[in-house]
């Protein structure tokens, strides 16, 4: 079986065994096994939902420190338009950007530019649609290996365009090679990210070959640090001369549940957040309910990359802020929109490969020994209590049946089946409290 | 004919909009555990949930049964309704006799039918004025219809 790779390291030391993470993990690929966490990893989709709501703070992300970037000759940050709702009021684009330089990145990339010609290239597609299928964006990493996992037939919708991320790692790294006479393996592109999510699409791309990113650094780890530098600016209330990176609403908007597809006007566009949500309209989808959709954008998280799980202010309070910004500025701004019209026309943008499904065998090896071992599972669900209580150490009742007849655990493991169990758990739980 | 590895067999009500589709997403769990072919369990999923759709639409209420042997994937939906009186009419596409409100509901457009046998590798339709329909596919798993 392939190995995967996922955007964030469990530390078992740390592990109480709570349930809480097992319990949130929506494709069922958590385990506790002896009071310690355990990770299934062909079936981990990288939602972070794990992340979340681990109390111990045992799961980490593998998004970095800019330390670790330290060997690059030249850093340069791409920013999520997320950063920008991040601060309090009054705490400008301009302030955050010579924040994120006063931390030591040697420059932040015009982003806008990438956004706005990514933008058009879905469009364009779009437009070209002419009712044959439906067309699902490849933003967010989840929702790309969610399809990989559990709606295999899916990938072929997948719109096979570079995000506007991958892009402008491939640009910056071109344009500070050229410019600084150095190796493009010299320049660090470090995406500031609002989820973890974005670091496994970096370590280990879904459609395969080699990311232009270098690595990810969170909202939160570089937020203390590139406020107390914004708000030193704010003092003087000078504005830095630093570029004017936020120019345009649409840049901005991408990040929102306005866009991009928003801006497709007389499109069947639908724009889903959470990742409950999302399985909700796949399953409609895969049955024919729902038809004639021309453009799908999901997020796994709710609300979407606004409401990551690296973000720092609150969902509402962040999308408020970005609204405001956006009131000020054109929807295109004339620098943007010639940049875009030249990279537009010279740059190819497509996927650097096609997203395949992620093979999940099944345990037996012909179709009857399957058959035989999934009757076996329902016939052990018969036989447990349905309350789905996980101190089995599966999250639901029919997950351990399924484990079970698979031969990964035994039906003892419930409370209600195996006379041990409840004693052995209040020894690993209270153990010299009991 | 190889012998049943596998039977299931799930209730419709007639009307209940809310519940229909269930059947379908329980068949496509149970192919999908038994590791069939995404694109054969696709074509399975959609063939019930059309034939379940109608028995919504149109009848009482009906059966949806699923019969899984090393050939193939058969699925037979069997309900208690009206009945239809000329079968060649209704296999055309865009031939149908829903009701306004089922195609405010995006249903009804005469699709359903044509869809199932278009899924199928052998399909069959019969049907009873008065009592009944009885559809009948057959999905073959070495994807050679």
């Amino acid at each position: 079986m392939a190995e995967y790779t996922h955007g964030f390291r469990i530390e078992t030391e740390s592990c109480n065994g709570c349930l809480a993470c097992m319990r949130a993990c929506p494709t069922h690929a958590l385990r506790i096994r002896n009071g310690v966490v355990k990770l299934l990893p062909e079936l981990c989709i990288d939602c972070g939902s794990c992340l979340r709501v681990c109390p111990t703070g045992g799961i980490v992300p593998l998004t970095r420190s800019l330390a670790e970037f330290s060997g690059f000759k030249f850093r340069v940050a791409v920013v999520s338009p997320v950063l920008y709702g991040q601060f309090p009021v009054g705490v400008s684009p301009a302030h955050i950007v010579a924040g994120l330089k006063a931390l030591g990145l040697d420059a932040v990339w015009d982003y806008a530019v990438e956004i706005e010609v990514v933008r058009r290239a879905i469009a364009e597609q779009v437009q070209k649609w002419e009712g044959r299928y439906l067309m699902v964006s490849v933003s967010c990493p989840v929702i790309v290996r969610l399809i990989q996992v559990a709606y295999p037939r899916m990938v072929d919708c997948l719109i096979g365009i570079q995000p506007p991320r991958e892009v402008a790692g491939r640009a910056l790294k071109r344009r500070y090679s050229r410019e600084l006479g150095i190796r493009e393996d010299e320049i660090a592109a470090i995406y500031i990210t609002s989820c973890q999510a974005k670091t496994i699409s970096i370590l280990q791309p879904a459609e395969g070959g080699r990311s232009h990113l270098d690595g990810a650094l969170g909202v939160s780890d570089i937020y203390n640090g590139t406020l107390a530098a914004a708000r030193e600016w704010e003092l003087t209330g000078r504005e830095p001369a630093a570029e004017d990176l936020v120019r345009n609403a649409s840049m901005l908007r991408w990040s929102t549940p306005d866009g991009p597809g928003g801006t497709f006007p007389g499109r069947r566009h639908l724009y889903v957040t959470g990742i409950t949500n999302v399985i909700r309209v796949f399953d409609d989808i895969e049955k024919g309910k729902l038809r004639n959709l021309e453009f799908l954008e999901c997020y796994a998280c709710w609300g979407g990359c606004i409401g990551g799980n690296l973000a720092v202010d609150n969902y509402y309070v962040t999308r408020n802020k970005m609204q405001h910004l956006m009131n000020g500025l054109p929807e295109l701004d004339p620098v943007t929109q010639a940049e875009a019209d030249r990279r537009y026309r010279e740059e190819d943008l497509t996927l650097e490969g096609p997203v395949l499904p992620r093979v999940i065998e099944p345990s037996g090896r012909d179709l009857r020994e399957r058959v035989r071992v999934m009757t076996m599972a329902e016939q052990i669900r018969a036989r447990l209590p349905g309350l789905d209580c996980g101190l089995c150490g599966a999250p639901s009742c029919t997950t351990l049946a399924g484990d079970v007849a698979a031969g990964e655990a035994a039906q003892t493991d419930c409370v209600f089946l195996g006379k041990e169990r409840l004693g052995d758990l209040r020894e690993l739980y209270l153990g010299n409290r009991s | 004919m190889a012998d049943e590895l596998l039977r299931r067999e799930y209730h419709i009500q007639g009307r209940d909009f809310e519940r229909a589709g269930e059947s379908s997403t329980l068949i496509k769990e149970i192919l999908k555990g038994v590791g069939i072919d995404p694109t054969l369990i696709r074509r399975a999923v959609v063939i019930v949930f059309e034939a379940e759709m109608n028995v919504v639409m149109y009848a009482e209420g009906g059966t949806v049964t699923l019969v899984l042997t090393e050939e193939e994937i058969r699925i037979e939906v069997a309900d208690r309704g009206p009945g239809i009186p000329d079968i060649e009419q209704a296999m055309q596409e865009g031939y149908s006799t829903a009701a306004d409100d089922m195609r405010e509901m995006g249903f009804g457009f005469g699709m359903g039918l044509p869809n199932i046998r278009r899924n199928s590798d052998l399909f069959t339709i019969s049907s009873d004025v008065g009592r009944g329909t009885t559809v009948q596919s057959s999905i073959r798993l070495d994807g050679h219809g």
